[in-house]
């Protein structure tokens, strides 16, 4: 259970799923707290899926006891009646529910929704066969090209959505879920359905036809069908933040305010732009492929190492944002060195500026930018706008004058700066004393100083001044903290030197 | 009807809250009335607010479904103004608690402010 909204709304995201594992997507994180926003949310897992208790699948639950099971879950949260926002076979179950229970159903939301699976299929061959197929293939993110097309070329998101798919059920528990899945008919329940009810559904729908929601519009009393571009079955992939617009209005009467989150960020594009030479220039070209494989793997995992967020946003263009501009360099610097031993040469831009962190993917101005900088050069090298550069003041990252970039938009050109391969072991915060700094010392101290540079040992300057041994130590101990010189003898070389100047 | 004929007061109020009485509690608002909910998860800046009777009756019916208990503590009036404090519980023992104040016009409420905070 999310959010203390006024009503409740029971999400059912679709199989597969687990409840624990999908928090980890940000996609689905934010469907969750926009929804949460305006509601008290209850997630609900059906059973054998993800953290419910499995199915036989010798006594497969009759409907009725799935809808027990949604009883027992609104009777142990004290929910009355809820709203339902039901995705892929969740919504066969929403509906069965408004059918059975109409007095404890609020309204219906549907997403890429069904009546009955093996009329609304895309390609009811190519469902029986993955049917067939998902014992040995269930684990391996093999769903994802049927569920989701467009995020199979996002390696990271595939391998996290074949975690999924093992954490939601064992290959023998897919097989029964998918069976279940295509038996789904509740074409006869939906006269019985009084609750208003809203139908999204992708027009483009990988899996389940964008027909099977306009039939459903068409039986169903009071529905109400919005068409959305894309074609990702599961509710929480793609626009999620249109999603939840459409339900919150649907829901409470109201859109919300614009839930635009700007923030300053610093943003990195990586560009690969060939291969790098020397010893890795001999590796056959014919290991490109599977060289830019790797990297597409390693790269956003060294921008979260780096405590950044990055998504590859073409075949050879990774997008990433920090939240601080040291971060961003010194990932910079990671990512080339990785990119390096993969035969590979990146080269990257760095600029600060605000964004919008709703969109997703990452977009604006300001990475748009970070892009023309990082495309201003043919050599593996990291650029920053001068502004960014000038956020790193004390951490020791030193910049080459690069001139300027030219950017659309922009009346001026934007100066920029290369990051420097080599890192002062001093912190370059910590300036070389300059000779006027000598004013910094109080007269009397300028005083024992000038006696130190005569050569004088302590007890000898107590006496000619006049003070006590251990006051003269004490004037001796400030000017060298002042100074920060080591000893006595680099003081008296610097006045010394002061002499000759 | 017969219960926009009743002023609003404190006493009224309560019986409407604790029995988890909707549509009484509707019949307290004026028809342009407005309800602004600051929580966590709607800040001051951004208050909810939902505009209305009809909306606010939904708002309403929407709580009083949940089986859960409500208590009034303390209301005060003054003229045109009033203020209470709810404290509700969930059957699992979640706490939430809200401060509600009340602009009143003709014996109807016309504005509603609601701050409240919950055990997470």
């Amino acid at each position: 259970m999310v959010g203390h909204g006024a009503l409740d709304l029971v999400l059912m995201p679709g199989f597969p799923s687990n409840l624990e594992i999908l928090w980890e997507d940000p996609e689905y994180r934010r469907l969750v707290k926009r929804l949460s926003a305006f509601c008290r949310l209850i997630l609900f897992e059906p059973r054998g899926s993800g953290l419910s208790d499995g199915v036989d699948p010798r006594a497969l639950p009759d409907p009725r006891t799935k809808l027990d099971d949604i009883l027992a879950v609104m009777d142990a949260v004290g929910c009355g009646r809820a709203a339902f926002l039901g995705a892929s076979d969740g919504a066969a179950q929403a509906l069965s529910f408004a059918a059975t229970h109409p007095e404890r159903t609020r309204a219906l939301v549907l997403h890429g929704g069904y009546a009955c699976l093996l009329d609304a299929t895309t390609d009811a061959k190519r469902l029986r066969a993955s049917v067939e197929a998902a014992e040995t293939s269930w684990g391996t993110g093999a769903s994802l090209a049927r569920l989701a097309p467009g995020r199979v070329d996002d390696r990271t998101f595939a391998e996290w959505w074949a975690r999924l798919e093992r954490l939601s059920a064992s290959p023998t528990a897919a097989v029964t879920q998918a069976r279940m899945s295509a038996a789904i008919d509740v074409r006869h329940l939906l006269p019985a359905v009084a609750a208003p009810t809203l139908l999204l559904h992708r027009t483009d729908d990988a899996h389940v036809r964008v027909e099977a929601s306009r039939q459903i519009a068409r039986t169903l009393k009071h529905a109400r069908l919005v068409e959305l571009p894309g074609r990702d079955h599961p509710v929480w992939i793609g626009d999620v933040d249109s999603v939840a617009d459409l339900v919150e209005e649907f829901l409470t009467g109201e859109r919300s305010v614009a839930q635009r989150d700007r923030v300053l960020a610093v943003l990195l594009v990586a560009r690969v732009i060939g291969m790098s030479g020397g010893l890795a220039a001999a590796v056959a070209s014919g290991h490109l492929q599977e060289r830019m494989e790797l990297l597409h793997e390693a790269m956003p995992r060294i921008v979260a190492r780096h405590g950044g967020y990055g998504r590859w946003s073409g075949k050879d263009r990774i997008d990433a944002r920090f939240n601080g501009a040291a971060r961003a360099a010194s990932c910079a610097v990671a990512l080339r060195e990785t990119a390096a031993s993969l035969g590979l040469a990146i080269a990257q831009g760095i600029h600060v500026g605000e964004i919008d962190m709703a969109l997703e993917p990452l977009s604006g101005e300001a990475l748009d930018i970070a892009d023309r900088i990082a495309a201003s050069t043919r050599h593996a090298e990291i650029l920053l706008s001068r502004l960014a550069s000038e956020l790193v003041t004390g951490s020791g990252l030193q910049f080459l004058d690069r001139g300027n970039v030219a950017v659309d938009g922009q009346r001026e050109p934007l100066p920029v700066v290369a990051l420097a391969s080599e890192r002062h072991l001093e912190p370059l915060g910590r300036n070389k004393v300059r000779p006027a700094d000598l004013g910094i010392l109080s007269p009397r101290e300028r005083e024992v100083l000038g006696l130190v540079a005569d050569g004088l040992s302590n007890p000898h300057i107590a006496v000619q001044l006049g003070l006590s041994e251990h006051t003269v130590k004490r004037h001796v101990a400030n000017i060298l903290l002042k100074l920060e010189m080591p000893t006595r003898a680099a003081a008296a070389g610097l006045v010394a030197r002061r002499a000759a100047q | 009807m017969l219960a926009r004929t009743n002023p609003v007061t404190g006493a009224a109020i309560k019986r409407a809250i604790e029995a988890r009485d909707g549509r009484e509690l509707a019949s307290f608002y004026a028809d342009h009335a407005v309800t602004r909910i600051v929580d966590r998860n709607n800040p001051p800046s951004k208050p909810r607010e939902i505009k209305g009777r009809g909306a606010i009756s939904t708002f309403w019916d929407d709580i009083c479904s949940r089986t859960m208990t409500h208590r009034v503590d303390v209301t005060i009036a003054d003229g045109e103004q009033m203020a209470f404090t709810q404290a509700c519980t969930y059957p699992d023992g979640a706490k939430v608690f809200c401060i509600a104040l009340l602009k009143l016009e003709g014996g109807l409420i016309v504005d509603q402010t609601v701050v409240q905070a919950w055990d997470e």
